[in-house]
């Protein structure tokens, strides 16, 4: 029972960073490896106006997530935008570019002290099994579903969304139902600079604290889960999560007392492989790029 | 350069060691204040660094293959050092521990190579990244094996009772190590070697043409990138006398790819230069520290949103485009209507096989090929006979590229058979059939665009270029002959098709009808028994293409060779055939002589529509 109660909660978790990266894929076929510094950065954000300066939680958050959102529109207006013609695999390569960038930049300005943010709400939560869910973690399985559905809708019942489905296939589509790429290609990387501080947000109480780098682990959890997800499918990215979270739960119950540390990152490592190799459309994903 | 290389390569090495050898005592002698000891040390650290940075611009640069995780490989190679030098554990002389932590890097980078050869780009990048993770996270935390988190103890090289303990002494030990995967990296792009890579990277259906085994040469590409990091791990581990799962971390790998993106993906200097400049300048200068990863990430961005070749190949760039410019203003004229190379038989070229007497040169028994629920190419057959033009004609979606991807060895047919001089081919991979006498063009034009003409003349003759990979990467045996040859062929192919200004151009810089006679020359250069071409004429003007139907009429009349074609341009097919295939929906609908065919009424009707011919 406990491995998978751990399993669910961290797999909202990964679910929450998977939803963005899918969110991001879908509109660019590009892979962010950004996602976890932007969410970690934006947390600095949040920690300078509540922890250091006492304002409240909200106001903490909505600063992050609209810092982040800035970060993600800035990156598209000042790269994305340059590179219309290039390789997909060359804007990914310019995520790795800001990833730098943003963590070097918290190192510069806040060092490498963990810092630690409050929880949006207090208490202890609610006991299942074993452990402990934390309200916090509660919240994080209404957001990441609230999301999900939200944003389902949005792709699948708006022209817009349609754009953003369709951007990366077929732009000459997208620009004859009237919508324009260029506002599809900024929502798509605001939206999923949001949801990387969004979900940095909710799962911080759960690691406790933060640190430039931190977020890099999380970050492939959440990766390896929108992959078994099929990259390109938000309820993939919900059951990639859970899937990630509980494998990574049993692995970590049963390697408890091996001799070789860190067996989950191996596990992680296998994961990928046997689903790109055997099914690389994922679990719920259309085809195979 | 070129009164360099004439230089025999063993003395140059010489010289080089006795250079890189003889300068840090040197210096250390005359400028002791400024060689100090931290400063050797950090030199060591920024030569450690540009080594592995050397393996990821081998492997990312040459072979287009990513890896986010490659300071995991550097790792191995600490790691292995350790295990075989350190006193407590095999304590094996440090000149040793150096091939092995080659050997060990080699091992697990071709592990990681052989998911690449199913993965592609973004899969890879993100397969990489994780398998860093478990790198770091676990196997190198193993305690029986790396030490655990104390990590591994890695002595400095020694030689008899002389150990390296001063900074200046390691520092020659680096540089030498450097210097000699320097020029193993030097041998790898001036053979065959590097050219398979850069085929590779440019597009593998072309490379596979060329005879190209892409299998081989990624698994390759792969082994050699571990090897080198190896070696960078081994510098790594002496340099700081021991080594643990932190040094090589992720954020290391993604300096990496910083490094070789920002110094140019495929330049060695740049590359290098980039990362002793990320390495050893905010050492050295405390005032920047820190600040080294906001310039290298932001640097990283403008770079692939800019120059996605880097900064060396955007300064090539703009000196080409400028000459390019120049030419145009001083008014010389274009030059004259090529010819295209009749040339001997490549001497690496083994005797092949003739057909049986009577026996057509390519035999197509009934192909078939669906993708899903498409049936392409439906029980085709048909016979390509010695010294012939054979054309293929029909509809837009006839399945003809289907069927020459199917005689070429792309896509594997559901049914049926090939056979090239009298053997049955079917079965063999596309690069295999390149070998036995296929050569092909493509629609889009195999070329490797970023590559000058000569350099794809070069990596045409990749099969006829018969050294081994030990050779080429030690430049000895037959290589340095066979290279020379192949470049005479080369520029004797340029001087043929009156390409000599263009020789050095990259392929982009040329015009649509300029890049298919170089593919030409490119196919031909290698005498296949059979060229292929798809649509050779699309997008060239009206007398570029009569140009190429002359050039073609003289592939068959005075080379001799065997043409299959694919071809919209009706005039030019009845100019030039002798037969003719009319393909609809997949089917083979006509065939017989070409001016036959095209006069009966199902032809007309299926393909031809109410064109007045003749």
């Amino acid at each position: 029972m406990t491995p998978l109660t751990l399993g669910v909660v961290y797999g909202a978790i990964y679910g929450l960073i998977a939803v963005g990266i899918v969110l991001i894929y879908r509109g660019t076929k590009v892979v962010s490896f950004a996602q976890g510094e932007i969410g970690t950065f934006s947390l600095y954000l949040a920690w300078l106006l509540t922890t250091e300066r006492g304002l409240p939680w909200w106001v903490g958050a909505s600063a992050a997530i609209l810092g982040a959102t800035a970060i993600g529109v800035g990156f598209e207006f000042f790269v994305v935008r340059r590179m219309v013609h290039a390789n997909r695999l060359s804007i990914a390569v310019a995520t790795i570019g800001l990833a730098s960038l943003l963590a070097a930049v918290e190192l510069k300005l806040w060092g490498v002290t963990p810092r630690h943010l409050r929880a949006p709400v207090g208490g202890i939560g609610v006991k299942v099994g074993s452990v402990y869910v934390t309200p916090t973690q509660i919240i994080s399985l209404v957001v990441l579903a609230g999301l999900g559905i939200g944003l389902a809708l949005l792709l699948r019942g708006t022209d817009f969304g349609l754009g953003i489905t369709a951007a990366a296939d077929d732009p000459t589509a997208v620009r004859l139902v009237g919508v324009r790429l260029s506002h599809v290609s900024m929502f798509t990387w605001g939206a999923g600079a949001a949801l990387a501080s969004i979900a940095a947000l909710l799962l911080e109480p759960t690691i406790t604290v933060f640190a430039p780098d931190y977020a890099g682990r999380l970050f492939v959890a959440g990766m390896v889960a929108a992959l078994v997800g099929g990259l390109s499918s938000l309820q993939g990215a919900f059951a990639g999560g859970i899937v990630v979270g509980v494998i990574e739960a049993y692995v970590r119950q049963r390697t408890l007392t091996s001799d070789v540390p860190g067996l989950t990152t191996v596990a992680m490592f296998a994961l990928i492989l046997v689903v790109l190799l055997v099914r690389p459309r994922g679990l719920l994903g259309k085809a195979a790029a | 350069m070129t009164g360099l290389t004439r230089v025999p390569a063993a003395i140059r090495i010489a010289v080089v060691l006795v250079l890189f050898g003889a300068l840090p005592p040197l210096l250390g002698r005359t400028l002791p204040d400024l060689l100090t000891a931290p400063r050797a040390q950090t030199l060591s650290y920024g030569a450690a660094f540009a080594a592995a940075a050397l393996a990821l611009n081998l492997l990312m640069g040459y072979a287009g293959q990513i890896s986010l995780g490659h300071f995991a490989l550097v790792g191995v190679g600490a790691f292995a050092t350790g295990l075989t030098a350190s006193p407590l554990r095999l304590g094996l002389p440090f000149l040793l521990a150096v091939p092995i932590a080659a050997a060990a890097g080699a091992l697990v980078a071709f592990v990681l190579g052989l998911p690449a050869l199913r993965l592609r780009g973004m899969y890879l990048a993100i397969a990489t990244i994780a398998f860093s993770f478990a790198m770091v996270e676990s196997v190198f935390r193993i305690s029986g094996l790396t030490g655990g988190s104390g990590g591994i103890d890695i002595p400095r090289p020694w030689f008899g009772d002389f150990e390296l303990l001063q900074e200046h002494d390691y520092l020659a030990v680096a540089l030498l190590l450097l210097a000699g995967l320097w020029l193993i990296d030097r041998n790898v792009t001036r053979t065959r070697l590097g050219r398979a890579f850069q085929a590779i990277r440019a597009d593998e259906d072309m490379a596979q043409a060329y005879g190209i085994d892409i299998v081989r040469y990624k698994l390759l590409a792969f082994v050699l990138s571990g090897a080198f990091a190896g070696v960078a791990g081994a510098m790594y581990g002496a340099l700081f006398l021991g080594a643990n799962a932190e040094n090589f971390e992720l954020r290391f790998s993604l300096l990496l790819v910083i490094v070789v993106v920002v110094g140019g993906l495929g330049s060695r200097g740049g590359v290098v230069t980039a990362a002793l400049m990320f390495a050893v300048l905010p050492r050295l200068l405390s005032a920047i520290r820190g600040w080294e990863l906001i310039v290298g990430g932001a640097l990283l961005m403008y770079t692939v949103a800019r120059h996605p070749g880097g900064f060396p190949e955007a300064i090539a760039e703009a000196r080409e485009k400028k000459a390019i410019k120049e030419r145009e203003r001083s008014g010389e004229p274009e030059p004259a209507l090529p010819t295209l190379p009749d040339m001997p038989r490549p001497s690496g070229l083994a005797e092949r096989p003739r057909e049986a007497a009577g026996r057509p040169l390519l035999s197509v028994r009934d192909v078939s090929v669906a993708f899903g629920g498409l049936q392409a190419v439906d029980g085709a057959s048909l016979d390509v006979p010695r010294g012939k033009i054979v054309g293929l004609i029909g509809p837009n979606g006839a399945g003809k590229t289907t069927l020459f991807n199917a005689v070429s060895g792309l896509v594997k047919p559901q049914s049926g058979t090939v056979e090239l001089l009298g053997r049955d081919v079917t079965n063999l991979a596309p690069h295999a059939r390149a070998a036995a006498g296929m050569g092909r063009t493509f629609q889009l034009i195999g070329l490797a665009k970023d590559l000058s003409v000569t350099e794809n003349l070069l990596l045409a003759q990749h099969s006829v270029a018969g050294y081994t990979a030990p050779e080429a990467l030690a430049w000895t045996g037959r290589t340095p002959k066979v290279e020379r040859e192949l470049r005479e062929r080369a520029s004797e192919a340029v001087h043929a098709l009156g390409f000599e200004r263009y020789a050095h151009t990259p392929v982009k810089f040329l015009s649509h009808g300029q890049q298919r006679i170089v593919e030409l020359g490119c196919v031909l250069v290698t005498a296949p028994e059979l060229v292929m071409l798809d649509e050779p004429s699309a997008g060239m003007s009206p007398g570029a293409a009569e140009n190429l139907a002359v050039r073609l009429a003289d592939v068959r009349d005075a080379l001799g060779r065997t043409v299959l074609l694919i071809e919209h341009n009706i005039p030019l097919v009845l100019d030039l055939c002798d037969d003719l295939y009319v393909l609809d929906a997949g089917r083979v609908i006509a065939s017989g002589p070409a001016r036959e065919v095209a006069a009966l009424p199902e032809v007309v009707g299926a393909y031809l529509g109410e064109t007045v011919l003749v």
